[in-house]
């Protein structure tokens, strides 16, 4: 049996049904959600939410071709849950990072498009270490170093995930 | 066939952006140990800073922060030093994704010290000497303002306050306005003051300018009574560069006391009336070429300020050339982790008239958390 094709308005519906995975995670709002959605994969794109251990994972695809696989996260910045998604392509790398919500006060320099940029194109066999090959904000240290490990383990997760069937 | 969880049925919608409601705690320190060249100057410690942070969420618009300071570990009646201070304590009010209100004891966004000053993110034990004689670091006041980005310039961000103004009455020759800010307690708002920031980031790059506008008299009548009465005018820029292991910073920042005759001659003192310098500070990562898998870092640095709090006198004034600084810091930061420091350096204290120069061995160690 086949997922039935769902309207972007009806992800958010549907992601809210699973758990977060972590006890302190918020929930990305549903018009921020399907925004993103439509600005990585285009629109249209048909989604399907995946459950693996106690994750939520959209699979993206339009027609018979897979498009790619996204995960919203949250990590602590400062004192406050910063909701993020990542989105990979079928070949496992990464296509970007969307800050859906961010919530103190500052080091919202994440969120720019210019530090974002750096993700696309990274695997999961790339350090995705501040220093390294993710240059930091001054300023925004500790959201910097937060959503980087983030947007790591998720990718790490997803191309596990992946590798090994539990999503197609 | 693909595993999928079907999910369309939801049976009970759990509220989106559901206020949920969490307090949290942090904070961040600073121990040091300074020697003083020449006779009689023994080594000391202290426990510069240990500040808690304090915070709440009371729902996904509505958020309050503070900082709780004690300053040299502990305050005694009759004994000088210590002091325990409110650093910030604010509600920000999130209008939208672009635009917060922020209102209570704010950071004037001056500089970079002011607002970013937990010891990981510095080199040097203390601060510099230009954030506490020119930029009176940790500088707060009560007022109202609005944060955010500006939507049409990627990376561009603004900070625009309304909050109590300076005293005049507390300028001096040596720390130019330091002791004119009220800090939150039982501050005059005679003479409501601007202060705001512009700034514009992208990775390993952040440049920014600021500025603060407002009166000083305080309604003592020798200086005038309107709000804008006696005013100081300070403009500042700063920038900070981050590329391979090298990361360079750099403030400048000028002060004009309009009135400075006047309030030299109402309270004695003999304030500039024009405070102005700056400092630039390179740093490299060692560890970028001795271990470059490693997350640690171990940043040479060396760091030179200059600056004068007077450097224009109003006529009457006898200039002190031993106010025109000049300070060299050398040294070392150590950071096993990013939010965990420890500092050695070595400053040549050095001024114009060439009076009471010395040189200053200092060590410290630093958290945030």
């Amino acid at each position: 049996m086949t997922a039935p094709r769902l309207p972007v308005a009806a992800l958010a519906l549907q992601l809210a049904a699973f758990p977060s995975r972590s006890a302190t995670a918020q929930e990305a709002p549903p018009a921020k959600l399907a925004a993103s959605i439509r600005r990585l994969f285009g629109p249209g794109a048909r989604v399907d939410t995946l459950r693996v251990d106690s994750a939520a994972v959209l699979r993206l695809s339009r027609g018979d071709s897979l498009l790619g696989f996204a995960e919203v996260g949250n990590v602590i910045g400062k004192d406050q849950p910063i909701t993020f998604l990542v989105a990979v392509d079928p070949a496992d790398r990464l296509k970007d990072v969307d800050i859906l919500v961010y919530r103190e006060p500052y080091g919202g320099e994440v969120a720019y498009e210019s530090w974002r940029r750096q993700f696309r194109g990274k695997t999961a066999a790339d350090p995705i270490a501040v220093g390294r090959d993710i240059r930091s904000i001054s300023g925004a240290t500790i959201s910097v170093q937060a959503v980087t490990a983030g947007v790591r383990r998720i990718l790490a997760d997803l191309t596990a995930w992946h590798q090994r069937g539990a999503i197609r | 066939m693909v595993p999928r969880c079907l999910s369309l049925i939801v049976v009970s919608l759990p509220a989106f952006l559901a206020a949920q409601e969490r307090t949290t705690v942090g904070g961040y320190g600073e121990i040091h140990y300074t020697n003083r060249s020449g006779p009689n100057s023994p080594g000391q410690v202290n426990l510069r800073r240990f500040v808690l942070y304090l915070a709440h969420t009371f729902d996904d618009r509505l958020a309050f922060r503070s900082e709780l300071e004690v300053e040299d570990a502990k305050l005694e009646s009759g004994e000088p030093g210590g002091e325990v201070a409110l650093e910030q304590a604010f509600l920000d009010y999130r209008l939208s994704e672009r635009i917060t209100l922020r209102s209570g004891l704010v950071l004037p966004p001056v500089g970079i010290i002011n607002e970013t000053h937990e010891p990981p993110t510095f080199n040097g034990v203390d601060r510099p000497a230009f954030d506490r004689d020119v930029i009176p670091t940790t500088w707060r006041e009560i007022g109202v303002g609005v944060v955010g980005t500006v939507p049409a310039i990627a990376g561009l961000g603004y900070r625009l306050y309304l909050v109590n103004g300076l005293k005049a009455e507390g300028f001096s020759a040596e720390q130019g306005i330091r002791e004119g800010r009220q800090e939150g307690k039982e501050a005059s708002f005679a003479n409501p003051s601007l202060t705001g920031r512009l700034e514009w980031a992208r990775p390993g790059l952040k440049v920014g300018g600021a500025f603060w506008y407002g009166g000083t008299a305080n309604q003592d009548s020798v200086l005038g009574n309107g709000t804008f009465a006696a005013p100081i005018t300070l403009v500042a820029a700063d920038a900070r560069y981050e590329v391979g292991g090298f990361m360079l910073r750099g403030v400048v920042a000028s002060i004009s006391v309009s009135d400075a005759q006047a309030i030299d001659a109402r309270y004695g003192g003999t304030v500039g009336s024009r405070i102005a310098g700056g400092y630039v500070e390179t740093a490299y990562n060692l560890l970028r070429s001795l271990a470059p898998a490693s997350s640690q870092r171990l940043n040479a640095f060396v760091r030179h300020e200059r600056y004068d709090t007077q450097a224009s006198v109003p006529i009457g004034i006898a200039k002190n050339d031993s106010l025109a600084r000049r300070i060299t810091t050398i040294g070392l930061s150590y950071k096993p982790t990013y939010n965990t420091v420890f500092k050695g350096d070595y400053q040549l204290l050095r001024n114009k008239a060439r009076v009471g120069e010395a040189e200053v061995l200092s060590l410290g160690l630093g958290y945030q958390f």
